[in-house]
C-alpha cells in the first residue's frame, strides 16, 4: 500500500520536472541542454515508477478481496496507536522550526527539549527537571560554541 | 608508494589534530554503542562542527568517528546480544555465546584486537591501490566517467535495499533532487518553482541529515521500536555486568589465527569499496566464509574465538575498502564516505581522479588519519570500555531531542538560512517513507551526491563530440556499461531464484 503511494508520487513527480524541462532558455548547445538531462531522469524515474505501480496494484487486488471492510476502522485505531508519537513529533518538529524565526533559537529550543522529552518519556516532576537542565545545558553550550568559535549568528527572534 | 603516508604524517602528526581524532573515535564508538544510532548518523552531525578547521583537520575527525564507530558496535552486540549497529549483526552469533559463557571479556578484547589488526590490513590495501586506481582513472574522459557513475549507482541500487527496482528508483529520486537549483554547466535556475530558496539547490548535506537522522528518530519512535527498546534495556542490565580485559593474551589468540584475520580484512575490504555494500553485508559475509574454511565449522554460534575475529575483522576492514574508490575516484561508496566527500567540497576541494595528484597532503592525511584512530580505537576501547557502557543508559526521551536539535543546529549552521530548515523537515519525512516502505536511503543519497557530476560529464561528452555511439565503441566505457547490465540482471534472476525457493519453503 506504502510502496504504491511513494511510487505515485514518484511518478507525479516526474512528469511535472518532465514538462517543467521544456522551456528552459537554451544556449547554443548542439544536443544537450539544461532540460535534457532531467527529462531523461524523469522519463527512467517514471517509467520504473510505473512498472511498481503495476505490479503492487495487483498484487494489492488479490489480497483485498479477502480483507473486509470491517477491519477499516480497527486498523485505522492500531494505525494511530502505534505512530501516534510520530505524528505528535513531526507537528513538534514543524512548529520548532516555524518558531525559530519567531521568538529566537534560545527561547524555542530550551521550549522543544522540554516538550519533547516529555512527549515521549514518562510525564513525571522528576523528568521535567533533568530534561530542563538538559535542555538550558544543550542549547547554550551549541550557542555559545557556534557564536563564538565559529561565528554564526542564530535568528534571535523578537526578544533578543 | 608510501610516500603519500608519509606526507600525511606531516599533516596529522600535530597534538591539536591527534586530539581531535581521539575525539572523534570517541563520538563515533558511543554512536556505535547506542542501538538505533548508525555511524551515518554521527558522522553527519559531526560535519558542522568541522567547518571551522582547515580541511585536513576536519576530514582527519570525520575518519576517527568512521573508525570508532565501526568497532563501537562490538560493545552491545557482545554484552547484550543485540546489534548496536547494523555492521555488527554477525558479532552477535559468537561474541554474545562467549560473553553468556562467562567470558565477556574475553570476547570484547578478541573483537577489539581484530578490529584494530583488520583496520591495519585495509590501510595497507588503500595506501597501495588507491594511488594506482587513481592513475588508471585519469585516463577516463567524460564518457567513462558518466558511464562508471551509472554503473556505480545500479550496484549500489542492487546490493541495497530489497527489490533492484525500488533501489533504481531510489537512485534516480536523489538524481532527481540534485537537478534542482542552478544548471551546473550554463547557470540557468530549474526547478525552483519560483521558492527562492531553492534557487541555490537543495544542499546535499540538508538532504543527508533528512534522510538518515530525522527518518531515523522517527522510526524509533513507532510504538514497537520503543517498546522493543524498553524490553532490551530491561532484560539485561549492563551496569552488573562484570568485565576483566585482557589485552595480552587475546593478542595472541587473534595473531594465531592469522588467516582467518586476513582472509576476513580481504574480504571486507572487497566488499567496503564495491559501492553501497558496506559493514553490514561484509560482517556477515566474513563470517560465513570463515565458518565455511575453518576446521571445525560446528563450533560456530557457540562462542568461538575464530567467529569473533571473523566478524570484527569483517566490518572494520570495510573503512579501509571504502576509501579506495571515495579518493581514487571521488566515488563515495557509502553515506559516509558521502559525507567525507560533501566535507572537501565544503572546503573547495573537487574530489576525482585528480586528487591524489592535486592535493597529496589531503590524501596523504586522510591516510595517516586512519592509522592514527585505529590506534586511539584500541586505546580508547580498552581503557574506556567500563565508561562507554553507561551510555546505554541515557534514556530514549533524553537522547532523542537532543539529536533533534543537534540535526537543526547543523542544517542552520551550513547555510545561516531558516529556510534551509524545513527543506530539512520535507527530506526527513520523505526519508521516513523511504525507509519504510523499504527503498534503500543509501542511493538516494549517493544519487544526490553523485548527480551533478554525472550530468557535467554527459554534457561534456557530448559538447566534445555529438556522437553518442561513443559510449559504446570506447572500451572502458563499455565495460562499465556492459556490468550496468549484467549486475541489473544478475540481481533480477537471483531475486527470482530465492522468492521461488522461498515459496517451495511456504508448500
Amino acid at each position: 500500500m506504502g510502496e504504491l503511494f511513494v511510487a505515485v508520487m514518484l511518478l507525479l513527480m516526474s512528469i511535472l520536472i518532465f514538462f517543467q524541462s521544456g522551456d528552459f532558455t537554451h544556449l547554443n548547445e548542439s544536443q544537450l541542454g539544461p532540460g535534457s538531462y532531467p527529462q531523461l531522469i524523469a522519463i527512467l524515474l517514471g517509467s520504473l515508477s510505473l512498472i511498481l505501480i503495476i505490479s503492487q496494484s495487483r498484487k494489492l487486488l488479490k489480497e483485498t478481496s479477502r480483507a473486509s471492510k470491517d477491519n477499516l476502522k480497527a486498523g485505522f485505531q492500531s494505525f494511530y496507536a502505534e505512530y501516534k508519537l510520530v505524528l505528535q513529533m513531526i507537528v513538534l518538529l514543524a512548529l520548532y522550526i516555524f518558531l525559530i524565526d519567531v521568538t529566537g533559537f534560545l527561547i524555542t529550543t530550551i521550549l522543544f527539549v522540554v516538550i519533547a522529552g516529555l512527549l515521549i518519556g514518562p510525564k513525571e516532576k522528576k523528568n521535567l527537571i533533568t530534561l530542563s537542565i538538559v535542555s538550558v545545558v544543550l542549547t547554550l553550550s551549541t550557542y555559545l560554541f557556534f557564536q563564538n568559535v565559529l561565528h554564526v549568528r542564530f535568528p534571535g527572534g523578537l526578544f533578543f | 608508494m608510501f610516500d603519500l603516508l608519509i606526507l600525511g604524517m606531516n599533516e596529522i602528526l600535530q597534538v591539536h589534530i591527534l586530539f581531535i581524532i581521539l575525539l572523534g573515535v570517541i563520538v563515533g564508538i558511543l554512536a556505535g554503542l547506542i542501538p538505533g544510532f548508525t555511524v551515518a548518523m554521527a558522522i553527519v552531525l559531526t560535519l558542522p562542527l568541522t567547518f571551522g578547521m582547515d580541511p585536513v583537520t576536519g576530514v582527519a575527525a570525520m575518519i576517527g568517528v568512521f573508525v570508532g564507530g565501526m568497532s563501537g558496535g562490538l560493545i552491545s552486540a557482545t554484552l547484550l546480544g543485540i546489534p548496536g549497529t547494523p555492521s555488527s549483526i554477525a558479532t552477535t552469533f559468537d561474541a554474545h555465546p562467549m560473553a553468556k559463557k562467562g567470558n565477556p571479556g574475553k570476547a570484547l578484547s578478541i573483537g577489539i584486537w581484530a578490529s584494530f589488526l583488520s583496520s591495519i590490513i585495509s590501510l595497507f590495501l588503500l595506501v597501495t591501490i588507491a594511488p594506482q586506481l587513481a592513475r588508471f582513472a585519469l585516463m577516463f574522459g567524460p564518457w567513462e566517467m558518466f558511464a562508471l557513475i551509472i554503473l556505480s549507482l545500479t550496484i549500489i541500487a542492487s546490493v541495497t535495499g530489497d527489490s533492484v527496482i525500488k533501489g533504481l528508483m531510489a537512485g534516480l529520486f536523489g538524481l532527481m533532487i540534485a537537478t534542482v537549483g542552478a544548471d551546473p554547466i550554463a547557470g540557468i535556475s530549474r526547478f525552483t518553482f519560483d521558492f527562492g530558496v531553492l534557487r541555490a539547490g537543495i544542499p546535499f548535506l540538508v538532504v543527508l541529515i533528512g534522510m538518515f537522522a530525522i527518518s531515523r528518530l522517527l522510526v524509533f519512535l513507532e510504538k514497537t521500536e520503543m517498546e522493543r527498546d524498553k524490553k532490551d534495556k530491561q532484560q539485561q542490565d549492563l551496569e552488573k555486568v562484570k568485565f576483566v580485559l585482557q589485552p595480552i593474551q587475546t593478542l595472541k589468540m587473534v595473531l594465531k589465527r592469522p588467516g582467518t584475520l586476513t582472509g576476513s580484512s580481504i574480504i571486507g575490504s572487497v566488499v567496503g569499496a564495491i559501492p553501497g555494500a558496506g559493514g553490514s553485508i561484509a560482517n556477515i559475509i566474513a563470517y560465513d566464509q570463515a565458518k565455511k574454511w575453518s576446521k571445525n565449522p560446528e563450533k560456530f554460534g557457540t562462542g568461538c574465538e575464530e567467529g569473533v575475529v571473523a566478524s570484527e575483522a569483517g566490518n572494520n576492514s570495510t573503512v579501509g575498502g571504502d576509501l579506495i574508490p571515495t579518493v581514487a575516484l571521488g566515488i563515495p561508496g557509502s553515506a559516509v564516505t558521502a559525507v567525507l566527500l560533501s566535507a572537501l567540497m565544503i572546503h573547495g576541494i573537487t574530489p576525482g581522479p585528480l586528487l591524489v595528484t592535486d592535493e597529496p597532503n589531503i590524501v596523504g592525511g586522510i591516510f595517516f588519519a586512519f592509522f592514527v584512530a585505529s590506534f586511539w580505537m584500541l586505546i580508547t576501547q580498552f581503557a574506556g570500555m567500563r565508561y562507554f557502557v553507561k551510555v546505554t543508559l541515557i534514556p530514549t526521551h533524553i537522547l532523542v531531542p537532543v539529536i533533534f536539535v543537534l540535526c537543526v543546529v547543523g542544517t542552520f549552521v551550513l547555510n545561516n538560512r531558516t529556510s534551509d530548515l524545513y527543506i530539512l523537515l520535507v527530506m526527513g519525512l520523505i526519508g521516513y517513507l523511504f525507509t519504510k516502505y523499504k527503498f534503500a536511503l543509501a542511493p538516494a543519497i549517493i544519487g544526490v551526491i553523485l548527480g551533478p557530476i554525472a550530468e557535467v560529464n554527459l554534457r561534456r561528452a557530448f559538447m566534445t563530440n555529438p556522437d553518442w555511439t561513443l559510449f559504446l565503441t570506447r572500451p572502458i566505457a563499455l565495460t562499465f556499461l556492459i556490468l550496468t547490465v549484467v549486475s541489473i540482471v544478475f540481481t533480477v534472476l537471483q531475486t527470482r531464484r530465492s522468492n521461488k525457493r522461498a515459496a517451495k519453503n511456504l508448500s
